[in-house]
């Protein structure tokens, strides 16, 4: 069985988020829908030759944006919604470790 | 059938003195109230709205709504959901701004699936979200609020996003048009982001007309948005002619024929017989219309794909609901704990899950058979797509399998049967950018159902001008639910 | 020790220089206020997405070409996926599919001998927040969040810590030769990641490689690598090989040793995929051969010109190259007809001196080259002494007056009869001015004594050429 209860709440830990039980038998389920129509593809043929579709439109051009400044948000605006911050910046736990 | 006035016929009365824009915004808001208390299908209601001086300009004085996925400038914007249940930006989205320019007045922000994901409007954070034709039924999701209160005649129109069929598929169960133009030509900059290779700015109205009028003040390239484009040249209302003839439209044979569904049920088989039916009005009118037939395979993938491409992409996009610079703070000792709590209990059950299954398919040793493939299947489908623009003007299909479905069953959960081509279908318009517009086109047990004209990118006027000239031969347009009749 | 080969990687991260950030258009600097340079985008607000930065585009493209690099048909970018307090989006901006420089090359000297430094390749990002870490909490500065940042990535193939910090030093010269960043360790504007493995001298393998992270000074860079290579080659000779782990370390400043972070089966596995808010660019050949036109003359070709054919020592050479500055001071004195060697014994000596004294760069240095060449003229043509050149410098360079001032003094125009001369030809043409000082318009006086010191240049002596003016005019 390659979908296991562990495996979800391992990858669920790692989005940080915590699971029900019932939410993870759920995504078991749904993992093997999904996972039966993937191999559906892996049977399409040639697949492999097919360039991946990372961008919506092809052939599209744009022009980047010139180097210019433009204001910066007050910092009203910067801490309005933020629930925790000191002086001008935002305040969280102590962070230990790297990243 | 209950009819009401268009936006040229409210513009109409504006100019000609018969009520003021203050009068239609006390009406809309009187509604707005209204209809809350009987579909819930608003996260907040701008009760301070006052009307706006009338121009030349169509739009000028009338109200509308906004889902609540769009930035608003100093207006609450949740995303319908609890990591963002407090969270008023300090800047509104472009596509918002391009409107205001017009001087329409918002009248609230709509209810949704929560961030976009999920299509029976069930998963906001302020409650399900009830069809105004039968309020046991779902108004179909995710722009659920949106097409609920434009159903039920609170205002002309409301704005919509859409990456699966967002805004489509709620348009068809609550009978209304919904329309989303193709990618990019309506700036995402302040749109919430579900999968943003597949997220489309739109909206909800109630003819082909009005959303017309609507997308030509909604569009424009955007500095703010990359992936959006110049379409000064293009002009949706002006070019609704209702010339339609010598044009040339397909369905897809293996999604609609009824002998694939053995077990139809009754309300499928009227659904289909309709469709059908309905084709018969664009014939009248000269146009072409043909079966192809599309690889079962390839058909069969579509819901798959998707459902890789939307959980991968959404699951990165919402990395930045944390709660440390906006949302409510999470509890805990550490800085993991808090960001983990505040997403434990912000997020819907819904959600928890499409982010585990995308993360787990952009895992190094999954990308591959998963991600990848989804990516190149994509391709394929579009590809096929493609070419098929190339003969035709658009694709022609059902919405759905029927009417809106009732709210009790509905789990939102992935599950496969022999009709999930149907009911996923409409995902081929966002694989590809498509410009795609869904417009009523009868009643299966006295609830509406829709049709669906896609086309090619940049061709939207055409899409627009064979919906406009199929709804002119049906009696759907500018129907409105009865909901809010009894109470007036 | 010294028996086992060392193989070294780097990947050297260095902030560029631009008006903007590299997503966002807020200002690309972060010494300022804690978020006074923020952008929607830089905090993630939602909604918010990237816009590419053309300039930055161009410093990448122009890096790729200094490096000899492969550069692709289109620029696009990926995420990298991973949550920590300073990445607010929950993923970085960065390129994996196609970075803007592969398989690059560079030619550095160590100690003397030249050596290829293959280059695996450069790519644009951008940089994280900052933190401030206090004894409970950590606050969080946004300005750095966005800035846009070069990562460059060596094949394993230095063999040493001096070779490591000879690539290091070099590059961050060439950073600044070709504008595209100030490269400036002490703010923090470069960090490095380090690779150490080592293996017998005949082995075909490489041995184990072990990662150090996030180190910030290039002295830290040569402690570190001389630290895991005795701690390696320690375990190998005590049979215990097995135990160099291919991990993550950090290296820990205080007691100059490497401490474990995470071993390979914690590896964040950062889910890259491309950003699909950010189209495909078209890298147009027009535009690149455009940039190739900017591509500076490096750090090494020049310290080659400068001893072979303007005559300077290895020595002198080395000092003048070690910053861009320097050079082109340099080469605007040579360009300007100061000697070579004259132009360099002043700048490796008294200037070189002088700004480290006063704590300043060239760019505030008030003697630019022009001034020094009106002392080295003088100098060459005998009518000033070396004593007297070095007092002109050091009073130039103190009063901020031009050297010319100081050599005026000594030149002064005193001979009676020639300014005498001068006089009479300006009286001449003067008449209509001498009839209304005489009846009576004595201020004029000042305007012949004025004609006069025009006349010579303000060398005249005043004294003299009022005498001369009283006796002519009164």
């Amino acid at each position: 069985m390659k979908f296991t209860e562990e495996l979800i709440d391992d990858l669920a830990a790692k989005l940080l988020i915590g699971l029900t039980k019932e939410e993870n038998k759920l995504i078991l389920s749904e993992f093997n829908i999904i996972d039966e129509t993937m191999e559906l593809i892996t049977k399409i043929p040639n697949i492999k030759e097919v360039e991946p579709m990372t961008h919506t439109l092809d052939d599209f051009s744009y022009t980047p944006r010139e180097d210019e400044i433009e204001e910066s948000i007050s910092i009203e605006d910067i801490l309005a919604n933020c629930d925790a911050y000191e002086g001008r910046e935002v305040k969280v736990p102590k962070v230990v470790g790297g990243e | 059938m209950k009819t009401i006035k268009t936006i040229e016929e409210l513009h109409q009365m504006l100019i000609n003195k018969e009520i003021t824009s203050d009068e239609l915004v006390k009406d809309s808001l009187k509604k707005a109230h209204l209809l809350q208390t009987k579909c819930n299908a608003f996260v907040t209601i701008l009760d301070d709205a006052k009307g706006k001086e009338v121009t030349e300009d169509l739009l000028s004085g009338i109200p509308y709504g906004i889902k609540d996925n769009y930035s608003t400038k100093g207006i609450l914007s949740t995303g319908s959901s609890n990591t963002l249940k407090d969270y008023v930006p300090f800047f509104s989205a472009t596509a918002v701004l391009n409107l205001e320019k017009h001087h329409v007045v918002p009248i609230g922000k709509t209810a949704m699936d929560e961030f976009g994901m999920g299509g029976s409007g069930t998963t906001a954070h302020t409650g399900n979200i009830l069809n105004p034709w039968d309020t046991t039924r779902m108004a179909g999701g995710s722009s659920s609020g949106s097409a609920a209160s434009v159903a039920a005649g609170v205002y002309p129109f409301a704005l919509g996003s859409d990456t699966g069929d967002s805004i489509r598929k709620p348009a068809a169960f609550c009978g209304i048009v919904g329309y989303k133009p193709t990618y990019g030509m309506i700036s995402r900059y302040g749109l919430f982001p579900f999968a943003s290779s597949l997220d489309h700015c739109g909206c909800l109205t109630r003819s082909v007309k009005d959303a017309a009028i609507v997308v030509d003040a909604m569009k424009g390239i955007d500095k703010n948005d990359l992936t959006s484009w110049d379409s000064q040249d293009i002009h949706l209302f002006e070019s609704l002619d209702g010339n339609v003839k010598g044009k040339k439209l397909f369905y897809i044979k293996e999604i609609v024929n009824l002998e694939n569904y053995p077990d139809a049920s009754l309300e499928l088989k009227e659904h289909l017989n309709n469709f059908y039916h309905t084709l018969d009005y664009l014939k009248e009118e000269g146009v072409t219309i043909e079966e192809v037939s599309i690889e079962q395979n390839l058909i069969n993938t579509i819901f798959s794909v998707y459902e890789c491409l939307s959980c991968a992409e959404a699951t990165s996009n919402m990395s930045n609901l944390t709660g440390i610079i906006f949302g409510p703070r999470g509890e805990g000792k550490g800085v993991n704990e808090m960001m983990k709590e505040h997403r434990t209990k912000g997020f819907s059950s819904l959600i928890k899950r499409r982010f585990v299954i995308g993360s787990y398919i952009l895992q190094k040793e999954n990308q591959e058979r998963y991600f990848v493939n989804a990516q190149r299947v994509r391709r394929l489908i579009v590809d096929k797509m493609k070419e098929l623009f190339k003969t035709y003007d658009g694709l022609i299909m059902p919405v759905s399998t029927g009417p809106a479905p009732y709210i009790d069953g509905s789990k939102d959960e992935i599950t496969k049967d022999n009709t999930t081509n149907l009911e996923e279908h409409l995902q081929i318009g966002n694989f590809g950018g498509f410009p795609s517009i869904t417009i009523p086109n009868g009643f299966i047990n006295n609830l509406p159902v829709g049709i669906n004209i896609t086309g090619n990118c940049y061709d939207d006027a055409n899409v627009l001008n064979i919906a406009y000239a199929l709804e002119s031969k049906m009696p759907y347009k500018n129907q409105v639910a009865p909901i809010l009749k009894e109470d007036e | 020790m010294g028996k086992y080969k060392a193989v070294i990687g780097l990947e050297m991260h260095c902030e560029m220089q631009s008006n903007s950030k590299v997503f966002s258009s807020a200002r690309n600097s972060y010494n300022d206020n804690p978020n006074a340079n923020i952008r929607p985008l830089d905090m993630a607000f939602p909604g918010t997405l990237p816009t590419v930065n053309i300039e930055c585009i161009r410093k990448s493209l122009l890096m790729a070409l200094i490096l000899n690099c492969q550069i692709p048909k289109y620029m696009y970018f990926d995420r990298k996926n991973y949550y920590y307090p300073d990445l607010p989006k929950g993923y970085q901006i960065t390129q994996m599919h196609e970075p803007v420089g592969v398989n690059g090359h560079i030619t550095i000297d160590v100690d003397g001998q030249s050596k290829e430094v293959l280059i695996h390749d450069i790519h644009l990002e951008e940089d994280s927040a900052s933190l401030d870490h206090y004894s409970t909490i950590s606050l969080i500065d946004y300005n750095r969040s966005g800035v846009p940042l070069l990562e460059l990535v060596t094949e394993p193939c230095l063999a040493s810590s001096k070779e490591a910090v000879a690539f290091l030093e070099y590059m961050r010269r060439v950073y600044q030769y070709a504008n595209v960043s100030e490269a400036d360790t002490k703010k923090g504007q470069i960090r490095c990641d380090v690779n150490v493995s080592i293996m017998d001298e005949d082995a075909k393998e490489l041995g184990t490689k072990v990662e150090i992270k996030n180190v910030n000074s290039f002295a830290n860079v040569a402690t570190a690598i001389e630290y895991e290579i005795k701690r390696q080659s320690e375990l190998k000779d005590a049979g215990r090989y097995d135990e160099v782990e291919q991990e993550t370390r950090r290296f820990d400043e205080e007691t100059g040793t490497t401490i474990r972070m995470r071993g390979k089966v914690d590896a964040i596995d950062y889910k890259y995929y491309v950003e699909p808010n950010i189209p495909k660019f078209k890298i147009e050949n027009s535009w690149l051969e455009e940039i190739k036109k900017d591509i500076p003359i490096l750090p090494r070709e020049r310290k080659l010109n400068y001893q072979n054919n303007l005559g300077l020592s290895e020595y002198d050479a080395n000092i003048i190259i070690k910053e861009k500055d320097y050079a082109d001071y340099f080469e605007e004195c040579v360009q300007l007809g100061i000697d070579p060697k004259v132009a360099a014994n002043y700048l490796t000596g008294p200037i070189i001196a002088y700004l480290n004294k006063e704590g300043l760069t060239l760019k505030d240095f008030y003697l630019i080259p022009a001034y020094l060449k009106e002392i080295t003229e003088e100098v060459a043509k005998g009518t000033i002494s070396s004593k007297q050149a070095k007092d002109i410098f050091n009073k130039s360079l103190e009063e901020k007056l031009e050297p010319k001032n100081y050599l005026s003094d000594n030149k002064q125009i005193s001979d009676e009869k020639e300014l005498e001369e001068i006089i009479n030809q300006i009286l001449e043409n003067n008449p209509s001015q001498i009839t209304e000082y005489q009846n009576g318009k004595t201020n004029l006086f000042q305007y012949f004594v004025g004609q006069v010191m025009k006349e010579t240049k303000g060398k005249a002596n005043p004294n003299i050429v009022r005498d001369i003016l009283n006796k002519k005019l009164n």
